[in-house]
């Protein structure tokens, strides 16, 4: 009996304690919340996601300073995975969970992520004046617009993905220098295959001329778009969905361009002189950005997320150049769609308003300059792509590459009804193939590359019968491109 | 338990009940092991017989995961696993990984439960936590250290296999087809081989010593008591731990897709890690558009192949028992 009676008591001590505690919680939120008493704005937190690792500096930046401007406004940035980002994102919205504002994932397709109404048309607050400040077809139909809707903005201008990294201190060793000591840089196919042989001969075998890491199975395929537009070849390899394409003809060209195989066949040619680091095709681009750091190879393929790393690591004795071609004059460029796509906002938002309020932050021309100015890539407002404001050299010369990209032909511009092309993967793809001439398991490269040309223009000739009547295949035909300009699509044309 | 004894004891004090009686008896008894495994029951309906039946249903769809599925397509999920060259191909090395692993690891895992099993073997204790510590330790951890042995290191490996004159030139081991299979078997039979090495313990310590004492009395010599006493007493269980391990290598996934993700094309993408990469996009950061229906199917045909090679399995092991059981005349 006794045992009970002084359970009990301990059972309602423990409730007073309890409730005491519960009360004094509740008093202390509704403190922090309530702005009624003390006279501060209560706080909304919105949550936001992207993929942004390295660029990761910046965003933080952007969000000390948003937060000064909005006191009111607190933004909880989640970093995902960005090979898993569109899977994350998808599950997110299956379970009801999703950020306020999100990186627009790049899979599914925009227009799908619309029709399945994961994003809020923003139209409310990007009015006439606040497209104004964009360079002229910023939004365009089936790009950032759906059924006359916005739903995100363009955020980069058109840029040159994808760079040949030249190691300073490797070049110098082999005598690839210029009479005033400056390193010689590569521009046309013998430039690089001479380089080459001098980092191979020099070194004593000790230095690889070539090095990557492709085991996510992509950079192998950015060794051959860098070197086919170079050559003329305006789809690249490195480029998915129906961008990859050539738009001269409307189609796919891997096998019918012989660009392509010829690349191929100069790899496999310095391959075969064993110039290419040997673990490139198991070790990952982010160990094979470290050993290129290390001097142990003399060249790779990257883009300018490259940077931020290796300045992390004070290494900055690299040069870079682009497009290297057959006679050192590039004959394509890097085509972007007019338009453009970075962050959007969730149709689930409770807090839409601040969630615009960070959105419009985002694209603010200031915030644009300091991405420029903090080497992060190049400004979708001209005039925060000026190399003389960018004191960092490596990253100053990939401003000051701007021009090797420009807006190229866009088939939902002239056609809309494109923006329901739904063009299913095809695997093997063109980075399995590579693969797997690279190791020697496909040996017939024309034969390889015709029947992935044919399998991709099938699948593309699938989907366009899926979309109706009032579509075609000539709408990816844009004969008239001429490819070292930029290109306006007209609607209907 | 209290209630089980009680219960017990209430049959034992009645009189011989009818049989309507004794069965509700029965099943008072039995009462509470159904409780017991009920919990176990609902997960397993959750989590495996539900997604089974589920994913049935959209094997017959084109269905990216987004959404519901809407797009009908029949059987044709079906037709484009059997007509898909890589499928086979990782059928293949499933197969392959399986007839080097099983037997490898049988062979060493008894050998090695041979000498710990030794009564007058010191430190046995500690022979067998580091024999069975790879087991406890996440494959993920394995794989990326054995990455970073072979690719970031790897040049310390091609050197010293240079000078010692084993390869004539530098090897990407995990990215040349010709190596990267094999170095994943070695790692999945140095990984998973301490459970075999501690069943084969177990099966051991269950022979009784008096049978060695009279084999030796016999005039019988270690190899004549191993293939005499040794091999048939552990028949029973060697039977368990060979369908343990088969079943257990068709499962490998995560140290493929560690190491390699199947690569360099396809070399050594197994099924399971052929049917990820179908539901969840490209190995790759590409956004490839992943394919739910099609990753069903090939999931719904490979359990079904499992499900023949296990019949057949268990058949033919049932098989050699009887014969054994007639002295072969069977």
């Amino acid at each position: 009996m006794s045992s009970r009676i002084s359970r009990r008591t301990l059972l309602r001590g423990a409730a007073a304690v309890a409730g005491a505690g519960a009360a004094g919680a509740l008093a202390g939120c509704s403190s922090d919340d309530n702005s009624g008493g003390t006279g501060t704005k209560a706080q909304t937190t919105i949550t936001y996601w992207d993929w942004y690792a390295s660029q990761a500096g910046w965003v933080d930046n952007e969000i000390k300073l948003f937060q000064q401007a909005h006191p009111g406004i607190a933004v909880k940035k989640t970093t995902q995975v960005s090979d898993k980002y569109a899977d994350l994102v998808s599950l997110a919205y299956r379970s009801n969970n999703p950020p306020d504002i999100l990186m627009v994932p790049k899979s599914p397709q925009l227009s799908q992520q619309v029709t399945q109404d994961w994003l809020l048309p923003v139209d409310k607050w990007a009015t006439k004046d606040w497209q104004s400040r964009f360079p002229q077809s910023s939004f365009v139909e089936g790009v950032d617009m759906f059924d006359g809707k916005i739903y995100t903005a363009p955020f980069a201008a058109p840029a040159p993905s994808l760079q040949l990294y030249v190691h300073h201190k490797v070049f110098k060793d082999a005598g690839l220098t210029e009479s005033d000591g400056s390193v010689k840089l590569p521009k046309s196919w013998d430039d690089v295959t001479h380089a080459a042989e001098a980092i191979a001969s020099k070194s004593g075998g000790k230095v690889a001329p070539f090095g990557f890491g492709n085991s996510t199975n992509t950079t192998l395929a950015w060794w051959l778009d860098l070197f086919v537009r170079g050559a003329g070849s305006p789809g690249g390899a490195a480029v998915g969905g129906i961008d990859g394409m050539d738009y001269r003809v409307g189609q796919w060209t891997f096998g019918t361009d012989r660009n392509y195989a010829d690349v191929i066949n100069l790899l496999l040619e310095w391959k075969n002189k064993n110039w290419f680091y040997p673990n490139s095709m198991s070790i990952s681009d982010e160990q094979a950005r470290a050993f290129f750091e290390r001097g142990r190879f003399g060249m790779t393929v990257g883009g300018v997320w490259n940077q931020p790393e290796w300045t992390e690591h004070k290494f900055t004795d690299y040069s870079l150049v682009t497009l290297p071609a057959p006679d050192g004059n590039p004959k394509a460029l890097f085509y972007g769609p007019p338009g453009g796509k970075f962050v959007a906002v969730s149709s689930k938002s409770k807090h839409a308003d601040e969630a615009w309020a960070w959105f419009d932050w985002l694209y603010s021309k200031d915030a644009g300059k300091r991405w420029v100015e903090q080497g992060q890539g190049l400004s979708v407002y001209a005039d925060n792509n000026d190399p003389k404001g960018v004191t960092f050299a490596p990253f100053a010369q990939y401003v000051a590459m701007s021009g090797t990209a420009v807006v190229g032909p866009q088939p939902t511009v002239r056609n809309p009804l494109l923006t329901k092309l739904e063009l299913p993967a095809v695997k093997p793809d063109i980075n399995d193939v590579l693969s797997g001439i690279w190791t020697g398991q496909l040996k017939d490269v024309q034969g390889t590359l015709s029947s992935l040309t044919d399998k991709m223009n099938q699948a593309l000739s699938d989907a366009v019968k899926k979309v109706g009547t009032g579509a075609s295949q000539k709408d990816f035909a844009f004969p008239d491109w001429d490819l070292t300009k930029p290109y306006t699509t007209k609607p209907g044309a | 338990m209290v209630t089980t004894v009680s219960v017990r004891e209430d049959v034992a004090t009645a009189e011989p009940p009818r049989s309507a009686g004794r069965r509700r008896a029965r099943r008072r008894t039995y009462l509470w092991s159904y409780v017991y495994l009920a919990p176990m029951m609902v997960l397993l309906l959750a989590f495996v017989v539900y997604p089974i039946v589920a994913s049935l249903g959209y094997t017959f769809y084109k269905w990216d995961g987004i959404g519901d599925p809407t797009d009908f397509v029949g059987l044709d999920n079906f037709r484009q696993i059997v007509h898909d060259s890589i499928f086979w191909r990782s059928l293949g090395h499933t197969f392959v990984y399986a007839a080097f692993v099983v037997p490898t690891q049988l062979v060493l895992a008894l050998a090695l439960a041979l000498v710990l099993n030794n009564k007058r073997l010191r430190f046995a204790s500690f022979y067998r936590t580091l024999f069975f510590l790879p087991v406890v330790t996440s494959a993920a951890v394995i794989g990326v250290v054995i990455q970073l042995l072979v690719s970031n290191f790897g040049d310390s490996i091609n050197d010293l296999l240079l000078k010692l004159h084993v390869i004539d030139q530098r090897v990407d081991w995990l990215g040349d087809p010709h190596f990267a299979l094999a170095i994943i078997i070695l790692v999945g039979i140095w990984h998973t081989f301490g459970y075999n090495l501690v069943y084969f313990l177990a099966g051991l310590q269950t022979i009784p010593d008096e049978l060695y004492e009279a084999a030796r009395l016999d005039g019988a010599g270690p190899l004549a008591t191993f293939r005499y006493i040794t091999i048939p007493m552990l028949r029973a269980v060697g039977v368990v731990i060979v369908i343990l391990a088969v079943i257990g290598t068709f499962q490998i996934f995560d140290l493929v897709q560690v190491l390699t993700s199947g690569g360099p094309y396809f070399s050594t993408e197994v099924v399971n890690t052929y049917i990820y990469h179908l539901a969840f996009g490209g190995s790759n950061a590409n956004a490839v558009q992943p394919d739910i229906g099609l990753a069903s199917a090939a999931s719904f045909i490979y359990g079904v192949l499992l499900i023949v090679f296990s019949v057949v399995q268990v058949l033919v092991l049932r098989s050699l028992a009887k014969r054994r059981a007639t002295g072969g005349k069977a």
